[in-house]
């Protein structure tokens, strides 16, 4: 905006409220599901879908390990950053191994010493502030801190 | 399959995306020498993400005057022209149809929205929600396959500078009529080498090739070529390439393309061949490193072992088996939905016909293809041999 152009034009993709609402309990804490009929476990959640494995339609909620291991880490500096996220650059996304053996991709915060955001790195899911929705409240979902 | 065409690189802004698909449809009916009134059925496959146009197969059907004949629309990504492909064969196959042609056409600057535009491709619910990109994927992608199998700068850069040496050879290609790159600047650690040795951006772009059932096939052109394909997926979610519970998957993880070796599997025993058979190969590659992994998964070298194949100049002309002489994505050009199967698929259409020109490979017989889309959850094979 300017004083050319002093209205906010720009129109943006947003999704719904009703996205984030039933999203929030594999955000807020790793909630995903496990096949009652084979036991394999799922992250993100497959909640009503149909076990890949086994076929069956027999899931229920399964809260993921909270720590883990880095896999493979790539800094987020290619000038793409998602919407919402331009303040946090420089990310530290990796690929982490929850002990219970689910990968889960997020980005690893309060990184003092970036070398150490690298494969073979100990780490722990938070619950921390993401982005303003479109209706400014603020979203939450897991990071990863370095243990 | 008696012919084909796709859209020169720079299409002018002034074409609206209806005319943009119908260019290269009235292209190669030209020159196969057909009607669109001898058209059973078009299986066009679009971006949903730019063309918001809600259920568009009416409108691609009176742009392309096939109404009131069927046009199927697909929309998987940059795979998409490799899905419609899939449809046209089986609608061939089943004995219904006796000409249809594939289509895909990309118009990525119709419709702004920067949102839409980075989730395409990633588990929307809780990756793109999340922050996380497909530019990100991409990026920790290359970093798995760098950190498992430890190809080298000099080795994507060598990729890239071949991609380049057809390219030049090439004037469909975007890089087409410009300088070679130096080799030593593509294998640099810089931003600008890094991104270099990735895909450069084609615009709008829209491609189709024309079948026809054999008999048809051989009253039209003397020189018809063969062409089978086949298409797997695999979890969209990037977490889930690890230890995903499905034979054929779970031994491999985000460094291996395992549904693009699925899928040319059956590309290669629908079409009776072994990859020793494979006279020149071309693959969808954004970046070097997934040129790496796809020429893996299609079992022109074993898993990890690209950095050989391409140290040795194998996919070189006179090499093991020449691979992406139409230029590759550094420069022929991405042209998502638009062409990124059907770009191989004709490339190696003019490949077996003997009409590459200076980037010909001798003798080609068997040329195979592979595209993917939403980040290898769709891995799309083609498989063209000579037909005469």
């Amino acid at each position: 905006m300017s004083e050319q152009f002093p209205e906010f034009f720009v129109r943006l993709d947003t999704f719904s409220s009703a996205v984030w609402y039933r999203t929030k309990k594999a955000r807020y804490r790793l909630e995903g599901t496990r096949c009652t009929a084979c036991g394999e476990i799922f992250f993100p959640p497959r909640t009503g879908l149909i076990c890949p494995h086994c076929h069956e339609r027999a899931m229920e909620p399964y809260e993921c390990a909270h720590t883990g291991e880095i896999v493979v880490t790539a800094p987020d500096d290619m000038g793409f950053p998602a919407w919402g996220y331009g303040d946090a650059l420089p990310r530290y996304l990796v690929i982490v191994r929850l002990d219970d053996g689910i990968h889960v991709m997020a980005d690893v915060i309060d990184v003092d010493d970036p070398d150490r955001v690298a494969a073979g790195a100990r780490v722990q899911m938070v619950l921390r502030k993401h982005r303003r929705e479109d209706t400014g409240a603020w979203v939450y979902g897991y990071r990863f801190v370095l243990v | 399959m008696v012919g084909g065409a796709i859209t020169l690189p720079n299409v002018p802004m002034e074409w609206t995306w209806r005319q943009l698909a119908t260019e290269p449809f009235w292209q190669a009916l030209q020159e196969v020498g057909l009607s669109v009134a001898d058209v059973d059925l078009v299986a066009c496959a679009y971006n949903d993400r730019s063309i918001v146009d809600s259920s568009i197969g009416p409108q691609v059907a009176d742009a392309l005057g096939m109404i009131p004949k069927p046009v199927v629309i697909t929309s998987s990504a940059c795979a998409g022209n490799g899905v419609a492909s899939y449809v046209a064969w089986n609608a061939i196959a089943s004995g219904r149809c006796d000409i249809v042609v594939s289509l895909g056409f990309a118009r990525s600057d119709n419709y702004d929205a920067m949102e839409s535009m980075n989730s395409q491709g990633n588990y929307v619910d809780f990756d793109y929600l999340m922050g996380l990109t497909h530019i990100n994927y991409g990026a920790i992608r290359d970093a798995y396959y760098r950190q498992k199998y430890g190809a080298t700068l000099e080795d994507v850069a060598r990729w890239v500078y071949q991609c380049h040496w057809y390219a030049r050879r090439n004037p469909l290609a975007k890089a087409y009529g410009q300088p070679m790159p130096v080799l030593e600047d593509l294998a640099a650690d810089t931003p600008e080498a890094d991104r270099d040795r990735q895909a450069t951006n084609r615009g709008g772009v829209a491609s189709c090739m024309v079948f026809a059932g054999e008999e048809i096939a051989r009253q039209l052109t003397d020189k018809p070529v063969v062409f089978d394909v086949a298409y797997a997926y695999r979890s969209p979610y990037i977490g889930e390439f690890f230890n995903f519970p499905v034979a054929g998957l779970r031994e491999h993880d985000l460094a291996e393309f395992s549904g693009l070796k699925v899928a040319a599997q059956e590309a290669y025993a629908i079409a009776g061949i072994t990859t020793d058979a494979i006279d020149v190969a071309q693959v969808h590659d954004l970046t070097a490193y997934e040129g790496f992994m796809a020429i893996e998964a299609l079992g022109l070298c074993p898993f990890g072992e690209a950095k050989h194949f391409v140290r040795a100049n194998e996919m070189a002309l006179g090499g093991r088996c020449p691979v992406n002489t139409y230029g590759g994505g550094a420069a022929f050009g991405h042209g998502s939905v638009g062409c990124d199967f059907q770009a191989g698929v004709l490339e190696n259409f003019w490949q077996l016909r003997a009409e590459a020109g200076e980037r010909q490979v001798q003798d080609a017989r068997v040329g195979v293809n592979s595209s993917y889309g939403t980040h290898h959850s769709l891995d799309v094979v083609g498989v063209v041999q000579r037909g005469w």
